[in-house]
């Protein structure tokens, strides 16, 4: 009640805007904010268009596809508080609970991305690769990665070990795709999702920050891109 | 010839039990569904006690005693949204 009151929220907008004016609010903040909310929206708005569909089918692919963007949603909400404690670090000079808080954060980013990568490639290729008990190895793996992000610091490893799980991916759908002899949209349209998650991790290394300008532009084109995987989700389940 | 052949997967033998209830006015017997369904009595039993538990299909008794299968709310969604599943499946390469 009293935090919708008009006065609250001239008073809130004068702060912002006062925080802004005298740099105690990182521009970049408000940026990943803004980018974070329409990803981490996109990102649960597909998994709760598809729980539909799956409680019908119950099908494998579909499982992995909408826990996929679960994932994706915990990752990136977890990578921006990871960057929330990095720029209140810059600006707040707060060291010590930031420190612990960003590598805590990191270990989940590690654990979830992983998580969602992995469950994204098993979607696509579940009937040609049967694994007895999927989750149970996804786990695992994600554990250990989460693990390496949480003992890594800066995250060189995390970002090399999510690349490497890219070129599985890419491997694997190249030979798939290679196989049946056509090019595939989505095909490109995941690679892009990958390839914008990699370069989002990479912003959250020591010194990397991008221009705020190429940061936006690129930032854009990635909420394009899973804003037609949206599209192409509502299509089907009216 | 190789459509008629291939094997049907388990989302389109689904649909075709569930089509054929409701083709016959949403009450058939077992055994005619069985015959209709063109799959193996031990294939039907698994599917049938599946679409039972999942609450697809279920079971009524008329006062003579006899079991009819019918649709359930859930049979019926499953139906209309049929097209819309396959179409998502494809869409999305599952």
């Amino acid at each position: 009640m009293y935090t919708s009151s008009p006065l609250f929220l001239l008073v809130l907008r004068k702060n912002m805007d006062y925080m802004l004016a005298h740099h105690l609010i990182d521009p970049r903040l408000v940026v990943e904010l803004g980018y974070t909310i329409i990803v981490v929206s996109l990102c649960f708005m597909i998994f709760f268009k598809t729980r539909e569909i799956y409680d019908l089918t119950a099908h494998k692919g579909i499982k992995y596809f909408r826990i996929t963007f679960l994932f994706f949603g915990l990752a990136y909400f977890f990578r921006f508080l990871s960057l929330l404690f990095i720029l209140m670090k810059i600006t707040f000079d707060i060291y010590l609970s930031s420190h612990i808080f960003k590598i805590f954060s990191m270990a989940f980013v590690g654990y979830f991305s992983t998580m969602a990568i992995l469950s994204l490639t098993y979607s696509t290729i579940w009937k040609k690769l049967q694994i007895k008990h999927p989750l149970l190895l996804f786990n695992a793996i994600a554990i250990l990665i989460s693990c390496i992000a949480f003992i890594s610091m800066p995250h060189s490893l995390l970002i090399l070990s999510q690349a490497v799980l890219l070129s599985f991916t890419i491997i694997m759908a190249a030979y798939r795709y290679n196989k049946s002899r056509k090019t595939s949209q989505l095909f490109i349209l995941y690679i892009l999702f990958f390839l914008f998650w990699i370069v989002n991790l990479f912003i959250l290394g020591p010194k990397r920050f991008l221009p705020i300008e190429i940061q936006i532009a690129f930032q854009i084109v990635s909420i394009v891109v899973i804003r037609v995987i949206y599209h192409k989700v509502t299509k089907w389940t009216k | 010839m190789d459509k008629i052949r291939r094997r049907r997967d388990r989302l389109e033998v689904v649909y075709d039990i569930l089509k054929i209830i409701r083709q016959h006015h949403n009450s058939i017997k077992p055994t005619p569904l069985l015959r209709y369904s063109n799959l193996s009595s031990q294939s039907f039993s698994e599917y049938l006690s599946e679409l039972l538990e999942k609450g697809f299909v279920k079971e009524i008794t008329d006062e003579k005693g006899k079991k009819f299968l019918t649709l359930t709310d859930k049979g019926f969604r499953y139906l209309e949204k049929y097209k819309l599943i396959l179409g998502f499946i494809e869409e999305f390469e599952l």
